[in-house]
């Protein structure tokens, strides 16, 4: 496939990193089947539009998309939903209704949060899964439903396995076609990429303005660790452009937590001490790295010319670029200590 | 989502000999193989020797600089795909911009903090799989539909 391939709505998966080439290739492939799908990913990676985009390229695109969002609806509600149910099943079921595996008929049925569904309801699942038959709540009979499954979770569905709040058996049977969508910070490379993709989406929304990104604020936004992933991404580039008073995205206009790390914002060293007190050396050190960054930065680089620069000599320099250089043991406020 | 059946081999790259050592010893304790290289030259002789996974490489260094080496890993299509993660007390921005440019998977600041080393490594080494485990979903599927066509 084509690596520039970026049919609309299928942003989760927008970029040239190899991964990702082969992930569109993937959906793409299993678009045309109709087999039990598993998207897993973090929070903000595009799993549902991932399934959405399965559902759009195959045979049942003229059917209907059904999501459920396991999590969010109460356990004692779910099965009623999912399955329907009979007047008078239980206590409030005025009427009769038909579940969300009926309205998927034909179509594709999306579990979100899969993780989420009680054990009693997932042994029902998994004979759904195998004969295609619904029993709605209190009813006497069975129905074939014709729904295709994708089911999505976080990455945490194998722990739930072992703590045996995920049934082994489903877990399989969900699982024959694996899709994982990797974290946007595994794949950097993407993100530039994804904003001019998501800045042109704005520039069609809002015909006749223009908007540009600083080559500052893409490399803080490349620098940022995006926990919200591309979902996050998205809503920060609306936000620029929203923000944008002209047609240039500039510093000031990032939020401070994407500013990356202090040595591409100037922090300021203190002259006096506070009721609290310094640390001396941390400030030292602080300090010692700032100006062994600057010299190399004048001197692009060459050792020789940055110990001059800073009155050292070059063994000293040596030294202390490797000293307060190398590793250091993680600190408290270490951002990647999790 | 390593692969299990086999150690991650790290190269370290950098020309001042002592910080190879130090950051090899490290990988080491965190249960990988390093690799150690210390010119760019050297680097790109040892990896096409070696499997490598993830290439740990220092920007500053005399002759041929990381960007240089990263450059020619990038052209070369039988390493083009091997992550490298950038490692420099030289973080300014026009370092930065050439880093995002060349299409580098990760930038650290000198000093780098252990746990944080760690863990940037195996976020590609996830990466890494994940393409795998995509892959191998890839040709199940093939060769179901070629069966089904028999």
């Amino acid at each position: 496939m084509d690596a520039a391939f970026r049919p609309p709505g299928l942003h989760g998966l927008i970029g040239d990193h190899p991964t990702i080439v082969k992930l569109r290739a993937l959906v793409e492939r299993v678009a045309a089947t109709d087999a039990t799908v598993l998207i897993t990913g973090e929070s903000g990676s595009g799993k549902e539009i991932v399934a959405h985009a399965i559902h759009a390229q195959s045979v049942r695109a003229r059917r209907n998309f059904v999501p459920v969002n396991c999590a969010a609806i109460p356990h004692e509600l779910l099965e009623s939903e999912m399955f329907g149910h009979e007047r008078g099943a239980f206590t409030g079921a005025a009427a009769p209704r038909q579940g969300l595996f009926a309205t998927a008929d034909g179509g594709t049925i999306f579990l979100d949060e899969i993780g989420e569904m009680p054990l009693q309801l997932q042994a029902k699942l998994l004979r759904v899964l195998e004969d295609g038959i619904v029993r709605a709540v209190g009813a006497d009979r069975s129905i074939k439903v014709d729904a295709r499954v994708i089911a999505a979770s976080n990455n945490d569905l194998v722990a739930a396995v072992k703590r045996n709040t995920f049934r082994e058996d489903l877990f399989y049977r969900l699982q024959v076609v694996p899709i994982a969508i990797p974290p946007l910070r595994e794949r950097r490379s993407d993100i530039p990429i994804l904003i001019e993709y998501f800045l042109d989406r704005m520039r069609q929304r809002m015909p006749g303005r223009d908007w540009s990104v600083t080559r500052e604020v893409m490399v803080n936004l490349w620098s940022y660790d995006w926990p919200g992933n591309v979902r996050e991404l998205v809503n920060m580039v609306e936000r620029l452009v929203i923000m944008c008073e002209d047609s240039v995205i500039d510093m000031p206009l990032l939020p401070s937590n994407l500013v990356s790390g202090s040595r591409l914002a100037e922090t300021r060293i203190p002259t006096t001490i506070g009721a609290n007190g310094i640390n001396l050396n941390s400030l030292v050190r602080e300090l010692e790295g700032r100006m062994i960054n600057e010299a190399l930065k004048q001197t692009s680089g060459n050792k020789q010319a940055a110990a001059k620069l800073l009155g050292l000599k070059r063994t000293t320099f040596a030294a202390k670029l490797r000293r307060c250089g190398v590793i250091a043991p993680s600190s408290p406020d270490e951002a990647d200590e999790a | 989502m390593e692969v299990a059946n086999r150690i991650p081999q790290i190269m370290v790259v950098d020309d001042d000999p002592d910080t190879v050592s130090i950051l090899a010893r490290h990988l080491q304790r965190e249960g990988f193989v390093a690799i150690e290289a210390i010119s760019g030259a050297e680097c790109l002789r040892l990896v096409h020797e070696h499997r490598i996974d993830v290439i740990l490489l220092d920007l500053m260094m005399p002759e041929m600089d990381g960007f240089q080496v990263c450059r020619s890993l990038k052209q070369d299509p039988a390493t083009a795909e091997i992550p490298v993660i950038m490692i420099t007390a030289r973080d300014d921005l026009d370092a930065r911009a050439e880093g995002m440019r060349l299409g580098v998977s990760d930038f650290l600041a000198k000093p780098v903090f252990r746990r944080q080393l760690a863990n940037r490594i195996r976020a590609q080494l996830d990466m890494l799989a994940t393409g795998r485990a995509t892959e191998a979903a890839l040709s199940n599927l093939e060769h179901a539909h070629h069966a089904d066509k028999k």
